[in-house]
């Protein structure tokens, strides 16, 4: 009886024994290792995170907020980099590190090409993917004008806050919903986005064509085609030629507006564009062309 | 020598350890979108397999077996395999803070992951010696780097296409993966003629 008790306790207590002595000594390896290769939490860098967005868009020039956290946690002073936070994140970062507030320009990201399916022609009947980078690879793109905009519209598939829209066949940005946040500038193939300052009647060239003029006007009827008017027209040296194309700059320009009366083609609007209306058209801040001619004549 | 090279290249291509066994499909679909994170997490898959197969050969040989102890193996290879990512971690956590962050959760699920502990009962019920599980965990860990390489440059085809809408997102991702699979039957019978 006592000898049959001794071989079951046995053959329990052994394996019970060597299980528990095989979790008890791996347990013991963890506590060392947890201890050596310990990692010291940094407490501002977890308040300093939790200020941030956290969108991890990197347009502060960091990888991802976590980055730009350990920045600041090591002694970076420049509190205004982060756009998707704009000024108020800014300013909580300001006052968490204790230094002055930075002075904030609202941004928002503009697509400089108005060439709609109406101003420009398919040269081929592209049956590819659906992607602007695929169909950049085929002899850049199906429009007449191949430095302008697809619409496939990666970059409203890129666009982590859905701020971009197609409408007639190019993209839209709505500026009302834009941080600036530049994963579309990276997107875009044609380069055509740029992150300007927030100015509702904010005036730029919408074309990136350097054709020169004949050929620019044979394949978008609403194209720069460098006639240099609006750079003659300038008093305030905003307006630069690069090649036969114009190019405002934003921080130069005082919003005069006499570029846009002077300009031929229509390539100079004013304004921002903003979400659809009913009619899928898109909004925009600034006043349109012909209402702008007509008050002026 | 030969047959070392067999094990490891059967576990590869023939007996691949996702495609062909069908272990650990959570972390093949979960981390096979993104080519870097792929990267981090076979290597990661590959070091746990070979360290849990070095570990747990020597403790079912000499420890289980000898007291008829063979029914604790499930039970002490899971707790060997969940101290060993566990040290992993926090090794990686120390040592490279960027792979711990990219890898995020996926490096505690290899501890649930059936790979792994496939692997070290596969070793067993093969009756590998020492050296050959280590390369037959070698193999297994490659085949995984290999599975999730070749379905991430399928899953970049896959996402720019244009699915159905009820297919989108995981069903048509699964029937991918499926002929994927289905296309590594081509291997059978590779390896022994290479060899012999």
């Amino acid at each position: 009886m006592i000898g049959i008790a001794m071989i079951q306790a046995s053959s329990i207590l052994t394996p019970v024994l060597i299980a528990s002595a095989i979790a008890l000594l791996l347990g013991i390896v963890i506590v060392i290792v947890s201890r050596v290769f310990a990692v010291p939490v940094d407490t501002r860098l977890e308040d300093i995170k939790a200020i941030l967005p956290g969108a991890n868009c990197g347009a502060c020039g960091f990888t991802g907020c976590e980055g730009y956290a350990q920045s600041m946690a090591d002694g970076d002073t420049d509190t205004g980099k982060c756009p998707v936070g704009g000024a108020e994140v800014a300013g909580e970062l300001s006052r968490y590190l204790g230094v002055a507030a930075p002075s904030f320009v609202p941004k928002a990201a503009h697509v400089h090409c108005q060439g709609t399916v109406d101003h420009t022609k398919k040269r081929y009947d592209y049956r590819g993917t659906i992607s602007c980078n695929a169909a950049q690879n085929l002899f850049s793109g199906p429009n007449s004008c191949t430095y302008g905009c697809m619409g496939y519209g990666d970059c409203a598939a890129a666009c982590p806050y859905d701020a971009i829209y197609m409408a007639n066949g190019i993209a839209h940005v709505d500026s009302s919903k834009c941080t600036a946040c530049g994963i579309c500038v990276k997107t875009c193939p044609k380069y055509l986005i740029e992150i300007i300052p927030k100015h509702s009647n904010a005036y730029s060239v919408k074309c990136k064509n350097k054709w020169p003029g004949a050929q620019t006007r044979k394949n978008c009827t609403i194209g720069c085609i460098g006639c240099q008017k609006c750079f003659k027209t300038c008093q305030y040296g905003a307006i630069t030629m690069d090649g036969p194309l114009a190019v405002i700059d934003q921080d130069k320009c005082t919003h005069c507006g006499e570029c846009e009366l002077v300009c031929p083609t229509g390539a100079i609007v004013n304004g921002l564009m903003l979400g659809q209306d009913d009619k899928g058209q898109p909004k925009t801040t600034g006043t349109p062309r012909k209402a702008a001619l007509k008050q002026d004549a | 020598m030969k047959e070392l090279l067999i094990i490891l290249f059967s576990a590869i291509l023939v007996d691949n350890f996702v495609l062909s066994r069908f272990l650990g499909i959570c972390p093949f679909l979960g981390v096979s979108k993104n080519v870097k994170t792929a990267m981090g997490m076979s290597m990661a898959v590959i070091v746990v397999m070979v360290f849990a197969s070095a570990l747990t050969w020597p403790v079912q040989n000499f420890i289980l077996y000898p007291r008829n102890l063979g029914y604790l193996q499930t039970g002490v290879f899971i707790v060997i395999i969940a101290s060993l990512v566990q040290i992993i971690e926090t090794f990686l956590k120390k040592s490279i803070p960027a792979l711990y962050r990219s890898l995020g959760i996926f490096l505690p699920l290899i501890t649930t992951n059936c790979a792994v502990l496939g692997v070290t009962i596969l070793n067993v019920d093969n009756q590998y010696t020492f050296v050959q599980s280590i390369s037959h965990a070698a193999g297994a860990g490659l085949g995984f780097m290999l599975a999730l390489f070749l379905f991430s440059g399928v899953r970049t085809k896959v996402d720019r296409a244009d699915v159905p809408k009820f297919m989108k997102g995981l069903p048509i991702t699964l029937v991918s993966a499926g002929l994927v699979s289905i296309s590594f039957f081509g291997f059978k019978g590779l390896i022994e003629k290479l060899f012999s």
